[in-house]
């Protein structure tokens, strides 16, 4: 166990040394800060109405301003963080839960279990991941737990493949196949061998994926079938502030900086993860078509 | 190759298959009963008779889905409920306007994508070089609906030089309209994607500059633009063309929210519409439609791949 914490701290020394990847951290450590402690850190309700204050631009009492129906844009800025950071985390836990055991049966086993299971990834992958996000949306109705579903079974794919691609690399490797020899069951060897030789690129994969969960859920906010309005998100306040483009600049704006630098972190956090853990200096390039989410 | 094409499709197969039989199967997860997801609740006793004789509702699930399918591939996707025509021919309304916008932004992806890699890889490490990667992460970092509000607030409320809401005007009808209405959206999703370009030509001219015929080439004294314009890049070109090809199959359907942002009139609005009117058989056929246009560039795709490097043998 000492060694593992060993590891850990090995690895946050190596990825706080990198300058983007610390103001990263630093950042998304702030938003996750202030999302926890929302109720101390702003004082305003983020649903309740003032119609006597509406579309008032930035000053001392709103520093953002404040929206259609008069409630303080930068509460529910950080209240919005509250709903993209639960996204994010449900959504990677769906897709880690799924993806991560079919990967490991079908690259373990092989033969017709991995040629069952990739060709139903290759059904969640036949669609852009919006549209298969947007498709189940039309069947379960619009809800805060039928968007956290759809991204997250957008996201099962990437973890299958990963975790199969590394499963591979080690299948035939000889401590795994000296447990095989030894009679240790499939499951033993899957779960107490593979797997634990395979958390670098499923953490890596865990960052970036959190970054796409979030980008996904406001795009689906955006496009009005995300989390249905009063809860605050992101997305959905870019999308009413683009109604006020021309009287209120500052609506569609300011929330839209807070939630780029979210994915912009997210992605330099990921792409330095994956430089130090695996020196694989090349990721994005593999990670890209998967993301598309325009 | 013709057993290698035959293969793929084979493999196809299955997946097309299990994908439509989701789609199709959406009418019976919805609320409600399967007929009033196919004609709507208030249709009339002859629409709902109709529908019941085309897809066999009084007939065993198997032989139903039997029926819709083979109704779909003969280009029958039923009517929509909300408007009452037939769905193919409100999606082919809206394909000239998804691929006028999915070419130029692949246009437009190409143009900031391919000067920015090429630059890179000339001085990898270089101050120019982290600042184009910086680009190029900032471009695909950025979330499109966010940059498409900026374009607009620029272009459309401050400069007030284009539309802030774009229709679809076809490039052969009239070229300058097209270009006012479809180069905001273009940019937006172009941006995006010369991130995705710059990165992967990158990656792929430096891996073809350790080659050893770069050594040779060099060593016979030949200057580093020829180098690199005449051998590295057609060599790097190779797989950069599977890129191209992958952006613009997801360009099909994939371009939903910038669609949303400029209210551009696509293929994307069209289901967003049809969501809002739970008009599932609309969303279905959209679903189908992008689903098979999708998996048939990936194709082919893979085939022109196979097709213009032929070091590659697939037998």
């Amino acid at each position: 166990m000492s060694g593992g914490v060993q590891r850990s701290l090995d690895l946050a020394r190596r990825v706080f040394a990198r300058k983007g990847a610390l103001l990263s951290i630093l950042y998304l450590a702030a938003i996750a800060l202030v999302a926890m402690l929302a109720r101390w850190v702003v004082p305003f309700d983020p649903v309740a109405q003032n119609l006597m204050s509406t579309l008032e631009p930035p000053s001392t009492a709103h520093w953002f301003g404040t929206d259609e129906l008069g409630r303080d844009i930068m509460t529910r800025v950080v209240y919005g963080a509250r709903t993209s950071l639960l996204t994010a985390s449900g959504a990677v836990i769906i897709a880690g839960t799924i993806g991560v055991p079919v990967g490991l049966v079908a690259g373990f086993f092989g033969g017709w279990r991995d040629a069952v299971l990739m060709r139903i990834v290759d059904v969640l992958l036949s669609l852009p991941g919006i549209l298969f996000a947007m498709a189940l949306i039309a069947v379960l109705g619009r809800s805060q737990l039928a968007a956290l579903v759809a991204v997250g079974i957008t996201g099962i794919p990437s973890f299958a493949r990963i975790t199969r691609a590394q499963v591979l690399s080690l299948r035939k490797r000889d401590f795994v196949m000296a447990v095989e020899a030894l009679g240790g069951s499939s499951a033993y060897n899957m779960f107490r061998t593979v797997l634990p030789n395979s958390w670098s690129p499923i953490l890596v994969q865990i960052v970036i994926l959190s970054s796409i969960a979030i980008l996904l859920e406001a795009a689906l906010a955006f496009l009005g079938v995300g989390i249905p309005p009063p809860t605050p998100s992101w997305g959905e306040m870019l999308r009413t502030g683009k109604s006020y483009l021309y009287d209120a600049p500052y609506y569609a704006v300011l929330p839209g900086i807070v939630l780029t630098l979210t994915i912009l972190s997210l992605d330099t956090l990921g792409r330095t993860l994956a430089w130090v853990l695996e020196d694989r200096h090349e990721l994005a390039e593999e990670a890209a078509p998967d993301r598309m989410v325009p | 190759m013709t057993g290698y094409i035959i293969r793929r499709i084979l493999q196809l197969l299955p997946v097309l298959l299990i994908a439509s039989a989701g789609i199709w199967a959406m009418i019976y997860a919805v609320p409600g009963t399967p007929i009033g997801a196919i004609v709507g609740e208030n249709a009339t006793p002859e629409q709902i008779q109709a529908a019941i004789q085309r897809v066999g509702l009084d007939q065993p699930v198997l032989v139903q889905f039997w029926a819709w399918l083979k109704s779909a591939v003969l280009g029958d996707l039923g009517r929509s409920i909300h408007s009452r025509d037939p769905v193919l021919d409100l999606i082919m309304l809206r394909v000239p306007a998804t691929l006028q916008l999915g070419l130029s932004a692949t246009l437009v992806g190409l143009i900031l994508g391919i000067p920015v890699a090429v630059i890179s890889a000339l001085y990898p490490g270089s101050w120019i070089d982290r600042s184009l990667s910086g680009w190029s992460a900032l471009a695909l970092g950025v979330p499109t609906f966010w940059l498409g509000i900026l374009l607009i607030l620029l272009f459309a409320v401050q400069l007030r030089w284009l539309p802030s809401a774009s229709t679809y005007v076809s490039v052969f009808d009239s070229p300058l309209g097209a270009l006012r209405n479809t180069f905001l959206p273009a940019l937006t999703l172009g941006v995006y994607v010369s991130g995705i370009f710059a990165r992967f030509l990158r990656a792929s001219l430096l891996s073809e500059l350790k080659a050893d015929y770069v050594r040779t080439a060099r060593s016979k004294g030949l200057k580093e633009r020829d180098v690199v314009g005449r051998h590295v890049l057609r060599n790097a070109l190779l797989p950069f063309v599977t890129v191209v090809g992958l952006m613009m199959a997801a360009f099909i359907g994939g371009t939903v929210v910038t669609e949303a942002v400029f209210t551009y009139p696509g293929i994307g609005r069209l289901l967003i519409q049809a969501i809002n009117q739970r008009d599932y058989p609309l969303i279905q056929g959209v679903i189908l439609f992008v689903l098979v246009a999708h998996v048939l560039i990936n194709l082919m795709v893979d085939v022109l791949y196979a097709y213009i490097d032929p070091r590659i043998d697939y037998s």
